[in-house]
């Protein structure tokens, strides 16, 4: 595992413990997408509103802590103020806030919403007539959502090939409404799709800098809690949760074998 | 009044190259030379409301004014939660244009009436909510709303009222002051009946077009007198009620899916708002107070 993304798991699982606060597995699912994501994005942590930056939205908002790690990580604020996460003022919500946290550029928490207003951003930098990137990650779960492929066909008739859609299929869907081919759902909208091992930072690298022609789809296959053994195998039990000392001491144990 | 859309836009978009339109399948061949003038700047997005407003509120992201236009139930009700997440949490404001308000689909039944949306959208924090009742109202509201970084309604409707008056947003206007112990209060284009109700009587009317803000300071010089809000929506009498202890009662929007086709006459009559309906019962409290 990546030092970076073993770190930011850490912090997960540090920020969770001490919050209370949980979607522990969901947020390992997409550790290495975001991160990713913020490697090949043009930005600036010291200015998060510079002017030629691209954009990068998470749809699916309860993976909240994993972007707040993954922006501090590169640099946007310090970690301390995280462990406020989802305290009463805290600037940290479970479901991020843009007005609140620097580098987040939409607010999210209700699902399906991303797309939408992602196809709107990238149709403004095509009008604009600007290279700039809009990237959206969405769950397996989420695109349960009609709203989502409302949003697809949008952005394919408006060819916005400058918007990448990451699809977390961390199998979310599996326990409500299957979604048994996503790759050729997106491709029937006329999206161009690509299928990656959504922990390998150097397929969703090469995956995420290659241009398209059309809305760009990569199908990121994930597991959730991915790091840890308990997680991945308990996954339902610990969608919500947070651990306590004995489950920390655990989980933290398997995180880092993981190094070895 | 859409045509006053168009015209409003048209003059606005000459000197504003950050207006875009989003149309979900709607007036589209209305704003042809508007299309054919500005291809980037127009689009028919199809049949899909609650992506439309999500795509205007990226758009306002990037500093553009956004027109997302459609048929209003399917604009405000079905796309409620793009409303308020997307245009008012994430403070992506811009502008939602319906038409088809009311009964304006009178023959068209329940599923194309909405009379809930001005109630529901002036809910929504900072919002901005606004039933133009004329062409006039329609153009100077617009004009002056529509860049300003909140998320505005403009409610259009396809049967205006033709009374002139000075027009000015979050004001309210008063259009007869009998000092009479009862007064009208009314909003948009069932001023025309209501105007004509009244015409003759000793009742105060007064009128609005802004529904949110709405302006309290003019409520409160009724205060002493009895307050009958009659509208076709609901909205209007919720926004009055939110002065406090007010005599206030309302006609209009029975709990009911108004399930009848015709035209949009027999509707307002059949829910006793049309002008004779009205006159009727408002000399019947006078008659009954007497």
């Amino acid at each position: 595992m990546n030092t970076d993304c073993l770190e930011i798991r850490k912090n997960i699982l540090h920020i969770s413990k001490a919050s209370g606060h949980g979607h522990i597995p969901t947020c390992f699912s997409v550790v290495e997408i975001i991160y990713a994501v913020y490697d090949a994005m043009k930005h600036d942590p010291r200015n998060p509103l510079l002017e030629d930056r691209d954009v990068f939205i998470l749809s699916k908002g309860h993976a909240a802590l994993a972007h707040y790690c993954v922006l501090s990580r590169f640099g946007y604020f310090g970690i301390e103020g995280v462990y406020g996460f989802g305290a009463f003022m805290s600037q940290f919500g479970c479901h991020a806030d843009r007005l609140k946290v620097p580098g987040i550029e939409a607010s999210s928490g209700s699902l399906g919403h991303g797309i939408g207003i992602a196809a709107g951003m990238a149709l403004a930098f095509k009008i604009q007539k600007n290279d700039r990137r809009v990237f959206v990650l969405v769950g397996d779960g989420e695109s349960n959502e009609g709203s989502v492929w409302e949003a697809v066909m949008v952005a394919v008739n408006l060819k916005l090939n400058n918007l990448t859609v990451i699809y977390d299929n961390n199998m979310s869907h599996a326990r409500g409404l299957q979604i048994l081919d996503p790759a050729g759902h997106f491709r029937g909208f006329g999206c161009e799709v690509s299928e990656v091992d959504g922990h390998n930072l150097d397929e969703l690298k090469r995956e995420l800098n290659k241009p398209a022609n059309a809305p760009k789809v990569i199908i990121a296959n994930t597991k959730k809690g991915h790091g840890c053994g308990t997680l991945v195998e308990s996954q339902y039990e610990w969608h919500r949760r947070s651990p306590n000392g004995e489950e920390f001491e655990k989980l933290m144990g398997e995180l880092c074998e993981k190094t070895i | 009044m859409r045509k006053q859309f168009r015209e409003t836009v048209s003059d606005l978009a000459l000197r504003d190259d950050k207006i875009i339109l989003l149309f979900g399948d709607v007036s589209v061949y209305l704003f042809n030379d508007f299309k054919l003038k500005y291809p980037d700047r127009f689009y028919n997005m199809g049949i899909c409301e609650s992506t439309i407003i999500s795509a205007a509120a990226g758009l306002s992201s990037q500093g553009f004014h956004p027109f997302a236009h459609t048929i209003t139930p399917f604009m405000t009700e079905r796309s409620f939660e793009q409303i308020k997440l997307d245009m008012c949490y994430n403070q992506f404001g811009g502008n939602i244009v319906s038409c088809g308000a009311s009964f304006d689909y009178a023959w068209d039944g329940a599923t194309h009436y909405c009379f809930t949306d001005l109630a529901i959208l002036r809910m929504l924090p900072d919002m901005e909510v606004i039933q133009p009742g004329s062409r006039k109202e329609v153009d100077i509201l617009m004009r002056s709303q529509y860049n300003n970084g909140k998320a505005t309604y403009f409610r259009l409707s396809d049967r205006p009222h033709d009374i002139d008056m000075p027009v000015e947003f979050g004001k309210g206007v008063v259009l007869k002051d009998t000092a009479s112990r009862v007064t009208v209060m009314t909003a948009g284009p069932l001023l025309k009946e209501v105007h004509a109700a009244c015409e003759g009587l000793d009742v105060n009317l007064v009128y609005f077009h802004t529904i949110k803000p709405i302006d309290k300071e003019l409520i409160l010089k009724f205060r002493d007198t009895e307050i009958i809000v009659i509208h076709d929506a609901f909205g209007l009498y919720e926004a009055i009620c939110e002065v406090p202890n007010l005599p206030v009662s309302y006609r209009g929007i029975p709990d009911d899916f108004c399930s009848w086709y015709g035209t949009l006459d027999a509707i307002r009559r059949k829910l006793g708002i049309d002008a004779a309906s009205i006159r009727n019962m408002l000399e019947n409290r006078f008659a009954n107070v007497l």
